[in-house]
């Protein structure tokens, strides 16, 4: 196919214990567990307002940690000085639930400001971008600016843009939240492959169609703040009958609306 | 590195492009801002040339009685050339002082005595001559007096008047104005600055969520930082270029306006510094303005 993931990407893993968040007085996060190892993929699902974008916040470095601990990429969030934020952020691929794309600047240009950042070669720069915005249906946009495009292209670009660097870690705050069901399907085609090729994975979502289709994949669901069902033995659920250390019985993806 | 400066730089100014209403509206308000300060300095200038202008030199003032014949004034104007420290002449003849009032008057050089017919046989203003002198020998009472007598002396002249008091105002002038003018310089090139660092903070508040979004991509300060410091530098240098501009059409407007007997006042363009500054303030400080303003995000 084409060529997305190098194969060259070294341990990313993600360690999260006991982990809270408050605005004020809500609570965002309540004491969540859970670690990913290199190439792990886990859905994170739950009600709106339940917490996953704060947490995925927390994760690239965009909110302070309040309580506990938290380790991204081989780095220690809660010793983070923030003048080195930004070479975590070259590890991090994130796909933002609002996109965050520059609305004034064509789609070419919002794909490469990562590349762009970190001073590489145009020639090299336009190949990554050629290429990742061929496997996002977006080769016949490139030259438009990304205001004018509709919300599923728009949505496409930010895609592209957290899959232009090769992370080691991607974070997608519902990532198809704005595309039909036969696009969501092949996007996730591409996320795997960033999996396949030892990229950890989260993927934010609500659609159970998605879920459905992976089986075999980690589920995380949050509910108003708390791990309430969790599928692997890394994740610390937090309810009465069980511990965040007791660790779960791996169950498909199928079984979550049950189990949660 | 130093591609990621020049991209960053080039990104600066293809920003200023896209924004463009934005910028404009920047770079006007920039503009406006200069011109004024501009103006402030063409005064101050003006009043430090005219004051001290006659610092070292005296003017007589020789008013000839209307209807002298002109011949025997020319004559006269030649013998001044030769007086000893000589600076300078100047001459009106009835008709050029006729027709310098008309003009100033706005009549665009229409002929006076078809609007004024009682005008007409050499008309009622005298021939006149200013003559600039620096004071000869040791005592300058003595000279001022002397000389005095000389040009009164003169056929056909009626009245002689110098100008002791402008060269008293001179020499206090000179006491005092470094005193004035460096410090309204200064202050007027940091309300300059100021102005121009807000109009520029309002630019970069404006950009928050683009800003925002460079930092989430991995972006260090320094790369927020210099496309808005380049962008910065072009829009506070183009407007203090502009005002500048304004300035100098404004100049050659009004410079001669009030140079004409008994005022000849004439208005100077500020010198080198202050020309500077109208530039340089705002693109200093708006370039360190683009720098302070993205601390906060
Ligand atoms: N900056 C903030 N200030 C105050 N409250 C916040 C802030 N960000 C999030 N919250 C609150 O925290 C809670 C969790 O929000 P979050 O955005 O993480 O939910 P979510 O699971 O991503 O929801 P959705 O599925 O709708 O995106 C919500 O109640 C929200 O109102
Ligand atoms: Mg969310």
């Amino acid at each position: 196919m084409f060529y997305l993931a190098a194969a060259a990407i070294v341990a990313g893993m993600i360690r999260v214990r006991h982990l809270s968040h408050s605005f004020g007085p809500h609570q965002a996060l309540k004491d969540v567990t859970f670690s990913l190892e290199k190439g792990d993929f886990v859905f994170l699902s739950g009600p709106s307002g339940a917490g996953k974008t704060t947490l995925l916040r927390i994760l690239y470095a965009s909110l302070p940690i309040q309580r506990g601990e938290v380790n991204v990429a081989d780095m220690n969030l809660n010793r983070l000085d923030s003048s080195r934020v930004p070479l975590l952020r070259r590890q991090v691929g994130v796909v933002f639930q609002d996109f965050k794309i520059l609305p004034l600047r064509t789609v070419e240009e919002n794909i490469a400001l990562p590349l762009d950042l970190r001073g590489l070669a145009p020639k090299h720069i336009e190949r990554r971008v050629r290429a990742v915005s061929r496997a996002l249906g977006l080769e016949g946009h490139i030259k438009l600016r990304c205001g004018d495009l509709s919300g599923g292209e728009q949505q496409r670009v930010a895609i592209a843009r957290a899959f232009v660097v090769n992370p080691k870690v991607l974070l997608a705050d519902e990532p198809t939240g704005n595309l039909d069901p036969e696009l969501s399907l092949r996007l996730m085609e591409l996320f795997k492959q960033f999996q396949a090729y030892g990229a950890t994975v989260i993927f934010a979502t609500h659609s159970r169609e998605l879920m459905n289709r992976h089986p075999g994949a980690y589920v995380m669901r949050l509910e108003d703040g708390a791990i309430t069902y969790a599928n692997w033995p890394g994740a610390g659920v937090h309810r009465p009958a069980q511990t965040w250390a007791e660790p779960l019985a791996r169950k498909p993806a199928s079984d979550m609306e049950r189990g949660a | 590195m130093s591609r990621v400066f020049v991209r960053l730089a080039r990104r600066g100014c293809s920003d200023l492009a896209l924004n463009a209403r934005a910028s404009m509206g920047a770079v006007f308000a920039l503009t406006l801002i200069s011109f004024l300060a501009g103006i402030f300095f063409m005064t101050l200038a003006t009043l430090d040339r005219q004051l001290g202008i006659a610092r070292a030199e005296t003017v007589f003032q020789v008013y000839w009685k209307a209807g002298t014949d002109l011949d025997q004034v020319r004559s006269a104007w030649e013998e001044y050339l030769h007086l000893p420290g000589f600076v300078s002449v100047k001459t009106y003849t009835p008709e050029q002082a006729m027709n310098e009032l008309g003009t100033r008057l706005g009549r665009g050089g229409a002929n006076m005595e078809t609007l004024f017919p009682f005008l007409s046989g050499g008309g009622p203003l005298p021939a006149t001559a200013l003559v600039a002198l620096i004071p000869q020998g040791q005592d300058p009472e003595k000279w001022l007096e002397e000389t005095s007598v000389y040009f009164r002396s003169q056929p056909g002249v009626s009245r002689v008047a110098s100008t002791p008091l402008r060269d008293e105002l001179g020499r206090a002038w000179k006491k005092v104005s470094r005193y004035v003018i460096w410090p309204s310089f200064a202050f007027m090139t940091l309300i300059l600055g100021l102005t121009a660092g807000n109009t520029l903070r309002l630019s970069v508040l404006a950009r928050a969520h683009e800003i925002e979004i460079l930092r989430l991509a991995g972006a260090y300060n320094w790369h927020i930082r210099l496309p808005f410091i380049v962008s910065g530098v072009v829009m506070g240098g183009a407007g203090g270029i502009l005002g500048l501009l304004l300035l100098y059409f404004l100049h050659t407007q009004i410079s001669d306006v009030l140079n004409f007997p008994p005022l000849l006042l004439r208005i100077y363009f500020p010198p080198p510094h202050m020309c500077a500054a109208l530039v340089l303030a705002p693109a200093a400080t708006a370039a360190l303005s683009g720098m302070l303003a993205v601390r906060g995000y």
